[in-house]
């Protein structure tokens, strides 16, 4: 579970959100919200960005998650994907996430990490020899969405907040994607989507849609989100 | 993200050595190089070579156009010689041994002395020079070596048993005029490596020189002579540390290197010098001239070198290209940290037609550092058809300073020259990346420091890359808090 009560978010003592209170359990929840409302902020906020001052409680399956420190609230279990993540030159994907796994307890051998790794590289119809190229270097912009997706599953973290894992995605990658977000979550995992994507949103089983707006915050199911996309934000929030 | 603890880095090899040494009293005269050479038991023409450069030295003025900032030198408070009493190389104190092998450098022949009876077929990988102060103590796989013509060891001893290439050789890359602390070194210079390829033979093992400094306010001024004869090949590395002292200790070095036709050298420097407190205090002066000439035609010579020590650096290994097809390198990873300085580079000084250079430089500074790069290169008129490939790359933290100077003259049209160069800071972003992904700040900047030093690192031999690794991410630990 994760529950946030009067949580604050703000940039050089400016808030962006504030007093939002909001639980997720197991299954999909999808986030959406006006352009600059927030959303990204609050998904680096939970995940422990320094840029970002916060307020308020975090209850992280029964931990203080605001007193960890950003390594620790991803061996605790949060993943967040990024929307454009940073490029690091001279780091393999594979070398890197060997040395995240390892930085975990119980991590497994490098030939059985290796195999699921290359097994997940093929899934989502990256190049050849991905494992060798560096992290987000000369990477389009869909291959950087598959290779969060891949640190996610590779981690096998209990909570993914994934912030707009759809955009740039073509058809093709964007039926795995689905494909692969339902498969995770059956497995009795969080997941927590920033989207306006109508193709995405129908395509998963959805179990709550909430609406971040400037004043208020609006929480319902699905039915929601087909509002939103019917009749745009000003209605709602 | 605070990053200021990086000063309390423990430099895990700033102990010293009680031992019975043999030194000279402080002070510089030409007394003092009389007495060295006396003590060496030289030939003539040698202390000539000295006592000249001596002279010379008393006219010139120290450097000051590099971006460090030292106290003054006072050269007469330094002592120019100290050796272990014991000067029996088959009787080295065990205290010295110790020392050699608390450092991670073995000086056993280590099968020999196990009474393993050696397979002829197989040749170890390493053979060791070690340097303990003012004199080489010990050079390991000597005789191995002698098979293949191959001389190893001490530059003193080559002086006595191969006179002819010394006197050919020394001061023909660098003259005794080079340059003040090269000039200094001509006159008081202690010991050093010498090495001698002969034609045709591929060194089959790694040449290493492992300079200690142990002696307290006792300069070190080493000499080391490199020769590859025709169609030869060597890979040679040098590491060195020494004390945590208060004092700063002067070190400075020669290093000569000669190739004849078709031969290369490959010289490899892990620099790990003392340097200093977080306070900047104590710490290696390092001013070092190192300069290699291809002096045969398709000769190559190539440096890499990993500086992570000393309070102040300042060293430019350099290539001259004179043979046709001659190819010059220089890759490089310095780092800074604390109130360390590090003025250095390289020249490529393209003489002969179609000659090939390449630089590669990387520059990365923590606290209140200042890390330099200053490079050369010069195509000369009659170097038709050369290249040269700069790219200079710097990373920032904290309050550190880069500064990137390359100078390029061209004296004819048919060559190219191209230069790439990038600084950036330390991404805030990236580091939240990484950690967000489970790897704390430590992790982190490793990860991202590491990667940005691979094309470098990938230049040294297999056995020293991982050193280099281990000493980066040491001199890293800590970095941030």
């Amino acid at each position: 579970m994760l529950v946030t009560q009067e949580f604050t978010v703000s940039v050089d003592d400016k808030p962006i959100l504030e007093d939002i209170n909001l639980d997720f359990g197991p299954g999909i929840h999808i986030i959406m919200g006006p352009n600059g409302v927030g959303k990204s902020s609050f998904a680096h906020a939970l995940m422990g960005n320094p840029k970002y001052q916060t307020d308020g409680a975090v209850e992280f399956f029964g931990k203080d998650l605001l007193a960890m420190e950003t390594h620790e609230r991803s061996r605790a279990g949060l993943f967040m994907s990024f929307q454009t993540p940073t490029p690091i030159e001279g780091l393999s994907n594979f070398q890197f996430i060997k040395q995240c796994l390892d930085s975990k307890q119980g991590s497994p051998g490098i030939t059985e990490t290796l195999a699921k790794f290359k097994g997940l590289t093929d899934e989502f119809n990256l190049p050849n020899e991905w494992d060798k190229k560096h992290l987000n270097v000369q990477a389009s912009g869909g291959e950087k969405k598959k290779n969060e997706l891949i640190q996610m599953l590779m981690l096998n973290s209990e909570c993914a907040i994934l912030d707009e894992p759809d955009s740039g995605l073509d058809v093709d990658a964007l039926q795995i994607l689905t494909n692969v977000i339902q498969d995770f979550a059956s497995n009795d995992k969080i997941v927590i989507i920033i989207s306006h994507y109508e193709s995405l949103i129908k395509n998963l089983n959805v179990d709550s849609v909430t609406v971040l707006g400037k004043d208020k915050t609006i929480r319902g199911d699905v039915d929601l989100a087909y509002q939103v996309l019917d009749e745009g934000f000003k209605n709602i929030v | 993200m605070t990053v200021d603890n990086l000063n309390q880095t423990k430099y895990k090899e700033g102990f010293s050595t009680e031992t019975d040494s043999v030194s000279l009293p402080p002070g510089l005269d030409e007394s003092t190089i009389r007495n060295i050479s006396a003590i060496k038991e030289e030939p003539e023409w040698l202390l000539e070579f000295r006592l000249k450069a001596f002279k010379r030295w008393q006219e010139m003025a120290e450097p000051d156009w590099s971006e460090l900032n030292y106290d003054p030198i006072d050269y007469q408070a330094l002592s120019y010689y100290s050796a272990p009493k014991s000067r029996d190389k088959d009787d080295i104190p065990q205290e010295i041994f110790d020392t050699f092998e608390k450092l991670g450098v073995p000086l056993h022949e280590r099968d020999a002395l196990l009474g393993i009876e050696k397979d002829p077929n197989v040749i170890p990988s390493v053979a060791i020079d070690a340097v303990f102060d003012s004199v080489s103590v010990a050079t390991t796989f000597k005789a191995e070596l002698e098979k293949y013509g191959i001389v190893f060891g001490s530059i003193s001893e080559a002086i006595q048993s191969h006179p002819d290439l010394v006197k050919k050789y020394l001061g023909s890359v660098i003259p005794y005029t080079d340059n003040y602390f090269a000039t200094l070194n001509s006159a008081v210079f202690t010991d050093g490596t010498f090495c001698y390829i002969p034609k045709g033979v591929r060194c089959p093992m790694e040449l290493n020189t492992y300079f200690r400094i142990n002696a307290r306010n006792t300069g070190q001024f080493e000499r080391t002579l490199i020769i590859a004869d025709e169609d030869s090949y060597v890979s040679y590395l040098e590491g060195c540390t020494a004390p945590a002292y208060d004092e700063n200790t002067l070190h400075a070095a020669c290093v000569e290197l000669v190739t004849l036709d078709n031969a290369e050298i490959k010289y490899s420097t892990v620099q790990n010098w003392y340097p200093g407190d977080e306070n900047g205090v104590g710490g290696v002066l390092n001013f070092v001239t190192k300069r290699g000439l291809c002096k045969g035609e398709s000769s190559k010579i190539s440096w890499t070198q990993v500086e992570t020590g000393s309070a102040v650096t300042w060293k430019y290994p350099s290539c001259i290209l004179r043979g046709d097809n001659s190819v010059g390198e220089f890759y490089s990873v310095a780092v800074t940290k604390g109130k360390q300085m590090a003025d250095t580079g390289t020249k490529m000084l393209h003489v002969g037609k179609n000659t090939k250079s390449t630089i590669v430089s990387k520059g990365i500074s923590f606290g209140d550092s200042s890390n330099t790069y200053r490079g050369q290169v010069r195509i000369g008129k009659n170097a038709h058809n050369s290249r040269n490939y700069t790219q200079c790359d710097s990373l920032m933290l904290d309050n550190s300073k880069a500064l990137t100077l390359p100078v390029v003259s061209q004296y004819n049209n048919s060559s190219i020259v191209e230069h790439e160069a990038s600084a950036g800071k330390l991404s805030e972003e990236a580091l939240f990346y990484l950690q967000s992904r489970g790897l704390d700040e430590e992790n982190a900047v490793n990860l991202v420091v590491n990667g940005f030093c691979k094309d470098v690192f990938q230049k040294l031999p297999l056995e020293f890359a991982a050193e280099a690794n281990q000493l980066l991410n040491v001199t890293l630990e800590g970095a941030v808090g």
